[in-house]
This record gives C-alpha cells, structure tokens and sequence, in this order.
C-alpha cells in the first residue's frame, strides 16, 4: 500500500492506495486541489519508492519551489528515487516531432527507458497538456506498461472541464481504481471545498463526500457541523465541552443552581486527522422551533440521552423527530451507561422507535476517552454516508 | 444592482454603465491599444477591486499602468503568468500571484479563486476595506496569447468557467482578443461567453470604437484616445 498522505483518504480506501492501481485527482478549475496530488507524492517519496514525475506544464524548479511552499518544506526533493520530465523535455519532443502520432511514441519510448532504467514503481502524471495534445486515451497509453515489465502505480492530477461525465470515463473507459474528485463552492457562498471518493475498483461502496481545509500545508479533512440533542438534563454540554478542545456554552443557571442551555453549546476539536465542529441545541421543548435551523448544513446528529431516565424517553422521541425528515447518519449515546440503573439497549431502541442501523452506544459523558471513541465510530459513519 | 462605471462619460450618462455580471470582450487589431482600453475599463473606482490575469506584461508593469492612472494599488492584484518562467523563485504575494506558464490553467484557476476569496475575506488590501460584498473587476490580457497555447476548446471551456463564476460574484469580466490573427469560429465561439463587445478599429485619423450589448448604447463607432487610464470620445 501506498499512503495517499491525505488524512481520511487512507481510512477511506482501507489502508491507502493498492500497488499497481491507477489513481486520478480530478479538479475543477478554481479548486485548491494541488495539494492531493504533491501530499501522495510527498508521501511515496518519504516511503523510498522509486518515483517518476511528469510535469508538461512548468520546469523541475518552478515545481520544486511550488511544491515546497504548498506542503510547507516538507518534501525531501533531494531523493535519488525521483525523476522529472518537464516542460523543457516535452518542448523538445514537439521540436523533433513531425506529427502527434511520432510525439506519442516518443513520449512512451522516453517512459518506458526511465521507468526500466530507474526501476519505476510510482508515476505521477499532470495530464492536463498530454490529454489535449493526444486526446486523453492516448495520453495515458503513454503510460501503460510494456508486456513484460512491472505492475506501476499511476497517480493522475487532471483539469477537470468536463465535469462528472469524465469521472464515468475515468472509471469506465480507462478502468481507474481510485477516482477522487475535487471541487468547491465559490463566493458569495462561504469558499467550501470537498473532495468526493468517487470510485474504488475493489468496493461497490457509493460515493462520499468529505469538506476539507488546508493547514500548515496539510490537508484537513473538515466536518462543519455535528448537532448534539436530546432532552434536557441528558448530558449534551457536558459531552460537547468533554469532546472539544475549545468551546462555549450560552448558560442560564436555575434557582437549584444547575445550568441549562439556553441557546446553544459550540465546540471544536481537531482529532484523528479530522476537524469537527459540534453544535449542541437546547433541550426544553419551547426552542424546538429552532432546532430544525439547526439541522441546515449538518452531517450527522448526536441524540444523548440518560440511560437512567426511562421517562426522558419519549422527549428524546420527540427530538429525533426533528431530525426524521433528514436523510443524514444519526447516532444514540446513552449517557450515564455506566451506572448500575440504567436501561437495557433494547429497552432505549424500543422507547426511541429506532432503525436497526442507527447505533446505541453507553457512554459517560464525563470520561474522554468514551466521548472520543463515539466519535470515531460516528466520523467513520459520516464518511461513508452517501449524502 | 451595482454599476460598474466605465469612466467613459458619455457612456455612463446613457447607460448607468456595465452591469454587474457582465462580460466584455474587446476585439482589436495589433497595435490598437486595446490593452490601455481594457485596463481603463479595469481600473477600479473607490470600494471596488481590479484583478488582470497578465500573459504579456509582468505583474510590475500592470500595477505601474494602474498606479499612473491614480488607483490605489492596495485594490489591483495580478495574476503574472509571465514571470515565473525566468524567475521561478518569485514568491507570491496577496496581491500579487504567479504561474509558471500561461498554459498553466490549472494554476491560473486556482490563484484567481483565491484572490476572490482574499477580496471576500477582507485579506487582500492591508486591512483597508471597499465596498461588501465587493465589486471586482477582472482583466484577461489577453486571450489572445491564452490561445496560442491551449487548444480552442479547452480554452473555451475553461473561460466558461471563468465567466460563470464573475456573474456569480457580480464581478465585471474584460477580455482582450486579437480581431486579425484569429478565424470566425474561433471569435464567434469566444463571443458567445460574453454579453457586450467592444470592437476598436484604426483609421488614418486614429482609433475608434464600437459598443454592442449594453442597453442605450447605439452601436456606431466612436473616436477615442486613452490617456493615463481616462477613455474619452472625441467629437
């Protein structure tokens, strides 16, 4: 396996990129994607796989500086396992060419003696001037190996122009493993982009959708809102404050001298690769008109409910509700499971009226380490949930 | 909805100036000073930003055309598509964003989102802000060169893209496309991303020009000289 040096992705594709699989970066013009394609490469190289770089567009320096900004310094550029083709090299090809069709061959003759000369395991291509150049099926038989040679990994960044009906071709036509595309949302909207796990030739496993910022030249999976409900007294801001490493909490205290929320608690952590904004909503039934608001924009819902309280049950019914309507993954955390008294999971799945898919999971709200491994639980669901 | 005056007096008396979302292509034979048009129509007025995505002159040299004509360089970015090539250690800068190439479109894709996203985040003017949710105008110079060096339809494709995403935002796009050294298909498949044309033609006398698509403009050619960044029509 060949980590993809892009938190998540791994997790998504099982462990990382199989060897000898054809992988491609698929970019809309504008996304601020270029970094998929130099975090594998960063990767394959710290792994001391012998490498060949195919860059048409720019020269082996303006690439190495580019690079190097984008990912921080964090690549050892100086490997004696990387190769480059770049724009000088292709400026000489088209020179001593007369035609596409003696260009092509020249291009794979000059890949297929780097690839046997310097024991090429990994190819990474930017494909964007070969396939206007070739037409992109010729542009990556360029690439395809001789009878007798090794299996190689292909690793493509492409200039996506003609949106999802190119995926199916990557998929279909050019039979890619691993199809990622990359997009984003643009003002006036807030910038938002996502990468979207496409295709994998080894799981029918529809496709998914994760947000993503860059960080210290990193790429960060981002998942913008989790809502935490359920009853009042059920545990929610305790959970939030227990998961995030930062947070508030919009507090009314009572004349027993417990705090309520009144509006909403907000916590943000940043956790197994992944960064996570919680949002907890009141428990008391007069704000459910705001909750649904709530909901916009969400990627899964947390209901906590106390696993101590059977009578609290028919609120938390009430409040998932609220969520019915929504196709999104929700998860049950049965506070205070670590009690003596509480209720059974049969006794809380029939008292919510729950599906048998969504999950119940006995947790103390208090203890850290029960938070976290919910969430882990609940972030894998959200990924592979086909929105 | 906002109007991007085009400093051109007469015009902006008439039709209020260019309506935000539009795209304007100026064809134009060599040596027309079609770029000194285009920048003139570029340059931004107070609140508003101005990007030129330059693939003939170097980023100092747009700024400094900017600079003469009175803007404020705080609200002019470029993306240089120019520099990189000889320089490939130049840094960018908020304001100022280099690609190795002008076939880089790739690179010129991503850098414009981020100066849109700069402008919208209140990052790209040293603090100073303009107007919300800002008016900016976008300057390709030119598409001309763009051509030489990708194919007809993925340029068409990419500028597609491009024009989209400035009626999005409301921007203004201007578009410099040589009128000679291109056949019809080419101008007429350019000309349908665009709402309004601006055509410049050289006659002994000097240069005149022609407005079709904005509302309350006749179509007829007009003289003008363009000097430090002011367009006026000549009687």
């Amino acid at each position: 396996m060949i980590p993809s040096g892009i938190s998540g992705i791994n997790d998504m594709l099982g462990e990382g990129i199989p060897k000898g699989s054809r992988v491609v970066y698929s970019m809309e013009p504008g996304v601020n994607g270029q970094l998929f394609m130099i975090s594998t490469l960063a990767s394959a190289i710290s792994k001391k796989l012998s490498c060949l770089v195919v860059l048409p567009f720019t020269t082996v320096d303006s690439f190495r500086r580019d690079a190097m900004t984008t990912r921080s310094g964090s690549i050892k550029f100086s490997s004696k396992k990387l190769t480059f083709i770049d724009a000088i090299d292709r400026e000489r090809i088209q020179k001593s060419t007369n035609s596409t069709d003696t260009a092509q061959k020249e291009w794979k003759a000059k890949i297929s003696k780097i690839c046997r000369d310097k024991k090429v395991e990994v190819i990474f291509v930017y494909l964007d001037l070969l396939s206007e150049e070739f037409g992109i099926e010729r542009a990556l038989k360029i690439f395809e190996p001789e009878k007798d040679d090794p299996q190689r990994t292909l690793i493509v960044e492409y200039l996506n122009l003609e949106g999802d009906a190119q995926l199916d071709r990557f998929i279909h036509d050019f039979s890619f493993d691993v199809v990622i595309s990359i997009k984003s949302s643009f003002p006036p909207l807030a910038p938002f982009d996502y990468f979207t796990l496409v295709h994998t030739s080894w799981s029918p496993k529809s496709a998914r959708s994760v947000p993503f910022i860059i960080k210290e030249g990193r790429i960060v999976p981002y998942i913008p809102r989790i809502v935490v409900t359920g009853p009042t007294k059920s545990g929610k801001s305790t959970f939030i404050t227990t998961a995030s490493d930062d947070g508030i909490s919009v507090d009314r205290f009572g004349l027993d001298q417990d705090s309520t929320t009144v509006a909403m608690d907000f916590g943000l952590l940043e956790w197994k690769g992944f960064y996570i904004t919680l949002y907890g909503t009141p428990g008391q039934p007069r704000f459910d008109l705001m909750i649904p608001g709530m909901f916009n924009h969400a990627m899964g819902v947390i209901l906590i409910v106390d696993a101590t309280k059977p009578d609290s049950l028919s609120r938390a019914k009430e409040m998932k509700s609220l969520v019915k309507e929504r196709n999104m993954p929700m998860i049950i955390a049965a506070n205070k499971g670590d009690l003596p008294d509480r209720m059974s999971e049969a006794e809380i799945r029939k008292g919510l009226g729950i599906r048998k898919d969504i999950p119940v999971v006995f947790i103390s709200a208090k203890q850290k380490a029960n938070v976290r491994h919910l969430l882990e639980s609940f972030v894998d669901s959200i990924t592979q949930f086909p929105f | 909805m906002y109007s991007y005056k085009t400093g051109i007096e007469q015009i902006d008396q008439l039709s209020g100036g260019f309506e935000a979302g539009t795209n304007i292509l100026i064809l134009a034979p060599p040596m027309s000073y079609a770029d000194q048009l285009a920048y003139a129509l570029t340059k931004p007025v107070t609140g508003e930003y101005a990007i030129t995505l330059s693939t003939n002159e170097r980023a100092a040299e747009v700024v400094d055309f900017f600079k003469v004509a009175g803007s404020d360089k705080r609200f002019i970015g470029v993306i240089d598509a120019i520099t990189k090539s000889s320089t490939p250690s130049i840094i960018d800068t908020p304001r100022l964003r280099f690609v190795s190439s002008p076939t880089d479109l790739t690179g010129i894709g991503i850098k414009f989102s981020n100066m849109i996203e700069a402008i919208f985040e209140g990052d790209f003017s040293d603090g100073e802000a303009g107007l919300f949710p800002p008016p900016i105008r976008f300057c390709v110079n030119s598409v001309s060169t763009l051509l030489m060096y990708r194919k007809l339809e993925v340029l068409y494709q990419f500028l597609h893209v491009l024009t989209a995403k400035l009626k999005k935002i409301e921007g203004v796009g201007i578009y410099i496309l040589n009128s000679e050294s291109f056949d019809d298909k080419t101008l007429s498949l350019i000309k349908q991303l665009m709402n309004c044309v601006i055509e410049i033609k050289i006659e002994q006398d000097g240069s005149y020009l022609r407005i079709m698509g904005i509302r309350g403009i006749n179509p007829v050619w007009q003289k003008f000289s363009v000097n430090k960044g002011q367009v006026t029509i000549l009687p």
